[in-house]
């Protein structure tokens, strides 16, 4: 298992758990990340990361993208 | 809905307290599974839900099929296609909304897993069987969830609350998740399977159009430099090749003397002026070293007389000044000869020179429409108004309305330029590229933006922070945008640059370096107090799909923008420069109060308060009421400050008068204060107009004078002490200044967030 911000660009990946206070986990749940839910980065920057999933763009930040395990 | 943000909790409740009749779902249909996570909690609601599926063009684009009737049977409600940026179907979706707003509530179509399920018959019977039938199954599966503020809301006893908790816990168990992540975790599920029936993706598995853009435009290597070159691109157009003509225009032409119609006969005046140069200069300077007058009425005699007083071999010095610098140019040994060719270009006759005084008259070439004020001040001649109120309506009045308007082609331009990259989908990417950059001194992605346009000139900077989301980020950008020196504070800096520092190129490089330095130690600073607490909301931010905006929209963006600046920030603007007019135009003069000539500055109001308060300004070098009454000046227009100047340090001699009131020191103290504080009425009013809050605004100036105060007085007290001749208190203050902002930048722990709570 490791954070979405080390996932390799352009592979599909399987979410397997996601972390934070209930209110950070609420938030990424209603955005579409939910264990089991597949995710695909599509651009890393120094931690931020673009990805797809639940078939939207999501941009998110370093701290977020190390809430979601893979 | 579970309320995250502000605005979510504001819907939410809206939804549950005052229930509305009926509910119209706008969803984007190119994200269907994204979107329906919303509607599945929409539809246990119990009030009549009508799905409007947008974006329906993109979709048939992409050649994906949706089954509408199959995901209304599905879902339990009318579903309709729309495409709001066609058009099609939005007509068609309100009268749907209509109907069903008569009709019979919507029905959940839905059911959770076995245990889930359970546990929600026990709810409902237990706790939330007296509400109206159809509302009874949200309130139970918020209880379910747990949601603090539904079971605020219902009040429900301690033992049966232990009593459900039971039933809760156990299908916790049995799931093995919490509950909250269940209902999200089979709402997904079950959304899953809904579109695996009725929805048929094209190209199931490839990237998207938007994918690859993606991939290049927010890419590790390329994402900067291309950022770079949008930016330069919209910098280009909105200041330099359409904006710049459009505002000068407007400034000079239609709030000026006039224009040139469709710049006819621009050229042939343009050349005229050309020839004519120095004439006057050169005359003047002739007849002053010969003792002649000039008669204007009838120049040949005197022009005649002259040039027969000047010997053959003669050689004068005369000066010239640069019209938006004041700089001096001196022009030794001009002989006879160059006189005499001034003389015939002073009398020739040619169509368009002026009468009187041999410069060339814009408006006898070409196509002339004369400016507004000319107009006005005809009408007032014409029906013989008195001097003041002449003065009133042209300087006052005219002129304010011209600074509101003046800027308005040009920040017509910078909107429909920002509207076009925001409504393409490209301006959330900037987000993402320069989030990194940005967070390190509080301020978001996009305040790159407002700053860069800073550069032109501060109001369409500060009014291009729209886009920012975050209100603490926004608030930040709008107060540093102005440090940025503009372009109306260059002349400034190239007169302080030539009269004292020898035209030294590093004066301007570092005003441009320390605007952008006081951003960010502001920045810092600014995010360590109360006002500011808090860490910078994680960043997370869909991003919507590229395409193409219609021109409709973009253009109806750019108006909406430009006359909420004319409107809001334009009366803060006229009432000011109206205030500032009266003040330097009116004094006691011969023991009267009356109206001022333009060179009489100092008999007026505005220098009596400039004496009054200069003593403010000694500690930072410059305490004398003509620097106090320079800056008031250029509260109007930073450029004023040049004029100003001239005035009251003697015209042609202003350059060397400056070198001989100023030191280096002191010069450079005035500069920086200039560049740093409270910017120009116009930008005050464009803060009023994004603050949107009278305290703000007070706030930012504020903030903006204090700072440009402690950053003159470190530069002029340090300087004294580098140069061997410290003053004490002086030294003293600065010195507790700059531990102050030390303290700040790097000692001072963040403030813990204020928590935003709301009642539900």
């Amino acid at each position: 298992m490791m954070p979405l911000s080390y996932a390799n660009p352009r592979e599909e990946a399987v979410i397997r758990r996601i972390g934070g206070s209930p209110d950070v986990k609420k938030h990424l749940e209603n955005l579409g990340f939910v264990a089991g839910g597949t995710v695909k980065v599509i651009t890393a920057l120094e931690g931020n990361v673009i990805v797809k999933v639940k078939e939207s763009r999501v941009a998110i930040s370093d701290e977020m993208a190390r809430k979601i395990m893979i | 809905m579970s309320p995250y943000t502000l605005e979510e909790v504001v819907a939410r409740n809206y939804l549950i307290n005052e229930r509305p009749d009926v509910i119209l779902n706008i969803i984007d249909g190119t994200n269907l599974e994204r979107n329906l996570y919303l509607t599945t909690q929409l539809v246990e609601l119990g009030i009549p839900v009508v799905v409007a599926i947008n974006m329906m063009d993109v979709v048939e684009k992409n050649g994906d099929k949706l089954n509408a009737d199959d995901l209304a049977r599905q879902l339990g409600c009318r579903v309709v296609q729309i495409s709001a940026l066609k058009g099609n179907g939005v007509m068609e979706a309100a009268e749907a909304a209509i109907e069903a707003a008569g009709g019979t509530k919507t029905i959940p179509m839905h059911t959770f897993s076995g245990p889930v399920e359970h546990a929600l018959a026990h709810i409902e019977e237990a706790i939330v069987h007296d509400l109206p039938e159809e509302q009874q199954r949200w309130y139970a599966i918020k209880v379910f969830e747990r949601d603090e503020k539904v079971l605020e809301q219902l009040r429900i006893p301690q033992e049966t609350m232990e009593h459900i908790e039971k039933d809760i816990r156990a299908a916790e168990e049995e799931l093995d998740d919490d509950a909250e992540s269940i209902i999200t975790d089979e709402r997904y599920v079950y959304i899953a399977t809904v579109i695996r029936s009725c929805y048929r993706k094209q190209h199931a598995g490839e990237m998207s159009v938007s994918d690859k853009i993606d991939r290049v435009v927010t890419n590790r290597w390329l994402g900067l430099p291309i950022f770079a070159l949008v930016m330069f691109a919209v910098y280009w157009i909105a200041m330099v090749s359409v904006g710049a003509p459009a505002t000068d225009w407007a400034n000079d032409g239609l709030f000026g003397d006039g224009f040139h119609l469709f710049g006819n006969g621009t050229q042939q005046y343009e050349a005229a002026v050309e020839r004519y140069g120095d004439t006057d200069a050169i005359i003047q300077a002739f007849a002053k070293e010969y003792h002649m007058e000039i008669n204007e009425e009838a120049p040949e005699d005197s022009l005649t007389a002259l040039l027969a007083a000047v010997p053959v071999d003669a050689k004068v010095t005369y000066l010239t000044q640069d019209e938006e610098t004041l700089e001096p140019q001196t022009h030794p040994d001009t002989g006879k000869a160059e006189l005499e060719a001034a003389v015939q270009e002073y009398l020739s006759t040619e169509n368009g020179y002026k009468t009187n005084t041999g410069a060339p008259d814009p408006a006898g070439y070409g196509i002339w429409v004369p400016g507004i004020p000319v107009l006005v001040e005809r009408g007032l001649d014409s029906i013989g108004a008195a001097e003041w109120l002449k003065g009133l309506i042209l300087d006052g009045i005219m002129a304010g309305v011209g600074a509101v308007l003046g800027f308005v082609p040009q920040m017509l331009v910078l909107f429909f330029l920002l509207a076009f990259l925001e409504a393409c989908g490209y301006m959330a990417r900037i987000a993402f590229v320069l989030d990194r950059v940005f967070r390190k001194f509080g301020l978001s992605g996009k305040s790159f933006i407002p700053m860069l346009i800073g550069v032109g000139c501060g109001v369409p900077g500060i009014m291009a922070s729209r886009t920012i989301e975050n209100e603490r980020d926004r608030r930040m950008t709008i107060m540093t945008t102005t440090f940025i020196p503009c372009s109306a504070k260059v002349p400034f800096i190239a007169m302080i640059a030539g009269a004292i520092f020898h035209k030294s190129p590093w004066v301007a490089t570092s005003a441009y370096f320390i605007g952008m330095a006081a951003i960010i130690i502001s920045g810092i600073m600014l995010k360590k107090t109360r006002r500011f607490a808090g860490e910078p909301a994680p960043f997370v931010m869909e991003l919507p799909a590229y395409h193409w905006p219609t021109l409709k929209n973009v253009l109806r963006s750019m108006w909406e923008r430009g006359w909420s600046f004319i409107k809001k920030a334009g009366t803060i603007i006229l009432l000011s420069t109206i205030l500032v007019w009266f003040l330097s135009r009116f004094g006691v003069a011969d023991g009267t109060f009356r109206l001022l000539g333009e060179e009489e500055l100092e008999l007026s109001i505005l220098s009596g308060i400039g004496s009054v308060i200069a003593w403010i300004f000694a500690p930072l070098g410059f305490g004398t009421w003509q620097a106090a009454v320079a800056s008031m000046t250029g509260l109007i227009a930073k450029e004023n400050i040049v004029g100003t100047m001239g005035i009251l340090y003697g015209g042609t001699e202003t350059y060397a008068n400056l070198a001989r009131v100023y030191t280096g020191l002191s010069a450079y103290s005035f500069l920086v204060f200039n560049l740093l504080c409270a910017p120009c009425f116009a930008a005050i009013g464009a803060i009023r107009r994004e603050m949107n809050n009278a305290g703000w605004t007070w706030f930012a100036i504020a903030y903006q004078c204090g700072f440009a105060y402690a950053v003159s007085l470190m530069i002029y007290q340090f300087g004294n002490l580098f140069v061997g001749q410290p003053h004490v208190f002086g030294l003293i203050a600065a010195t507790i200044v700059l531990c102050g902002m030390i303290y700040m930048l790097f000692f001072r722990k963040y403030q813990e967030p204020v928590k935003r709570t709301v009642r539900g």
